[in-house]
């Protein structure tokens, strides 16, 4: 209970901070909307011209946008600092948070907000209601698919930038992956191989984040059900622990930083 | 012009100095050119067609690696613009010998050059398994001519968004919406073939074409009437933005406020 008043007291004083250059986050805000209306524009003209490609059509990739744009959106607004943890890490910028009386992990993620995932997550939320899935029971498995999908997007990044205790600055690395994984998380799996198929559910879990919410939305599927649970649970708990076992070597430059 | 080549090859030996990022770059476009042969490999195979709108599986996924060349090097010098007005450091750069605009145009050329090499390296091997040989040589030497115009049109696009910093603190924004204008209307995710006829005439308005389609249709299907009609409008669209970019250059310098410090 005392981590959630914690986290929550960090997203007030985030959303404070934002609210200091309103125009400039509201900015942010409408414009990620338009730039993901954009892009989405080709499955607008691709499926204008191809209808239906094995079983995914128009309103399925509506679905599939919204609820990753939703994942990403919590993720980057509430959890800004799952996309840069490498740098941190790398640069000696634990420091500050070693000193506070909580579990490192959570301040770290939480600390910093990305003022452009809130116009994911709008744009995520009216991608699904627009889809024609926006029913009561589509709308709960909605919420869990985009639940599990944080718990992939944020477990799989800390997991790939923990890498920064033992090898380094890793943000090559952190960068291609996150291309990787947001890149295949816009497309339906099904348009690959089974090889490739296995990859988007184990070692690159794009998949989880994308393809198989969206399905389980148009249809409930204990198979599916399972798989999102499970996945997010391993890749969870698989961040936390190896986050912790990298923490043991951490070791700090002692340069003065400030915490903004 | 001696200043400029120099900063040219300083920015190529620094690109050189990073192998852990070139490695990271060259995986990246293996992975995009992955994903697009996914996709139109399904889409023909469902349509059980060799061709759509005159365009090959191969030509697609070519199309898609000349692309997806010019995307991942194009310059990026709006941050840099962007960051430097910010901070004020411009104002150190602007009383050096040196045009600043030309400055940054080296500085993004020998980028541009270093990345957009290993980009055709990587893409072209990766490509070359999903879609066997290589266009004939014509059509690289069409597709090298247009890259020329493409890339400059790039380059005034993001010193315009980068000199936005005068007026407006962020800027990203503008880059990501820009991008995407290319991505779709400018026919790096879609050929313009495969465009509603009306959406084609609108995109070929506009400078986008130029920007992306030029390059990548002229190298998998070279023709000279098209080639010609691609260079006479990057010729148009570059002597337009080139008059505007020095406007807003001159604009931006009178709302310049040293404080020193």
């Amino acid at each position: 209970m005392k981590h959630i008043k914690f986290l929550l007291a960090l997203w007030q004083a985030n959303l404070q901070g934002a609210m200091e250059f309103r125009a400039a986050f509201f900015t942010q805000v409408i414009f990620m909307m338009i730039n993901n209306g954009v892009y989405f524009l080709f499955w607008v003209l691709y499926f204008d011209k191809f209808n239906e490609v094995r079983g995914w059509d128009l309103r399925a990739m509506t679905l599939l946008f919204g609820i990753a744009a939703t994942s990403w959106g919590i993720g980057s607004f509430f959890f800004g600092n799952f996309v840069s943890l490498a740098e941190v890490i790398a640069g000696g910028r634990l420091d500050y948070y070693l000193s506070l009386p909580r579990p490192v992990l959570l301040p770290v993620l939480a600390s910093k907000s990305i003022g452009s995932g809130m116009g994911d997550l709008i744009y995520g939320a009216g991608s699904f209601i627009l889809s024609g899935y926006f029913t009561p029971d589509g709308f709960l498995r909605y919420l869990l698919g985009v639940l599990t999908g944080v718990c992939i997007f944020v477990g799989f990044m800390v997991i790939v930038q923990s890498l920064s205790f033992w090898l380094g600055n890793t943000t090559a690395l952190s960068q291609f992956s996150i291309g990787a994984l947001l890149t295949f998380s816009l497309y339906p799996s099904a348009l690959y191989d089974a090889t490739t198929k296995l990859i988007l559910l184990t070692l690159l879990p794009a998949a989880l984040i994308g393809t198989i919410p969206a399905e389980f939305v148009r249809e409930f599927s204990v198979q599916q059900l399972f798989q999102l649970t499970a996945g997010a649970g391993v890749f969870l708990s698989a961040a936390i622990f190896i986050f912790s076992k990298g923490l043991k070597r951490y070791e700090s430059g002692s340069a003065i930083q400030v915490e903004v | 012009m001696n200043k400029y080549l120099s900063i040219l090859s300083m920015q190529v030996t620094n690109n050189l100095a990073y192998p852990g990022d070139f490695l990271g770059r060259s995986i990246s476009i293996a992975t995009f050119i992955f994903i697009f042969a996914g996709l139109w490999g399904t889409t023909f195979a469902i349509s059980d067609t060799d061709a759509i709108n005159g365009l090959t599986l191969p030509n697609m996924i070519w199309y898609f690696m000349m692309a997806e060349t010019l995307e991942l090097g194009r310059p990026r010098i709006n941050r840099t613009i962007s960051e430097q007005v910010k901070n004020g450091e411009v104002a150190y750069i602007l009383n050096k010998p040196y045009n600043f605009i030309l400055y940054h145009f080296s500085a993004g050329l020998g980028d541009g050059i270093v990345r957009m090499t290993l980009n055709l390296i990587v893409g072209s091997a990766v490509a070359w398994i999903l879609a066997g040989a290589p266009p004939a040589p014509v059509g690289w030497l069409m597709a090298f001519i247009t890259l020329i115009g493409a890339w400059i049109l790039h380059f005034c696009m993001m010193a315009l968004i980068g000199l936005a910093a005068f007026i407006v603190e962020e800027t990203n924004s503008f880059e990501l919406i820009y991008q995407k204008l290319v991505f779709i209307l400018g026919g790096f995710l879609l050929p313009l073939e495969m465009f509603p006829a009306w959406l084609q005439k609108i995109a070929l308005a506009l400078p986008f074409p130029y920007m992306m389609y030029a390059p990548a249709r002229l190298f998998v299907k070279p023709e000279m009437g098209l080639f010609w009609q691609m260079l006479a409008g990057q010729a148009i669209w570059v002597a337009i933005f080139v008059v505007l970019l020095s406007f807003v250059y001159q604009r931006s310098e009178k709302l310049l406020t040293v404080n020193g410090g």
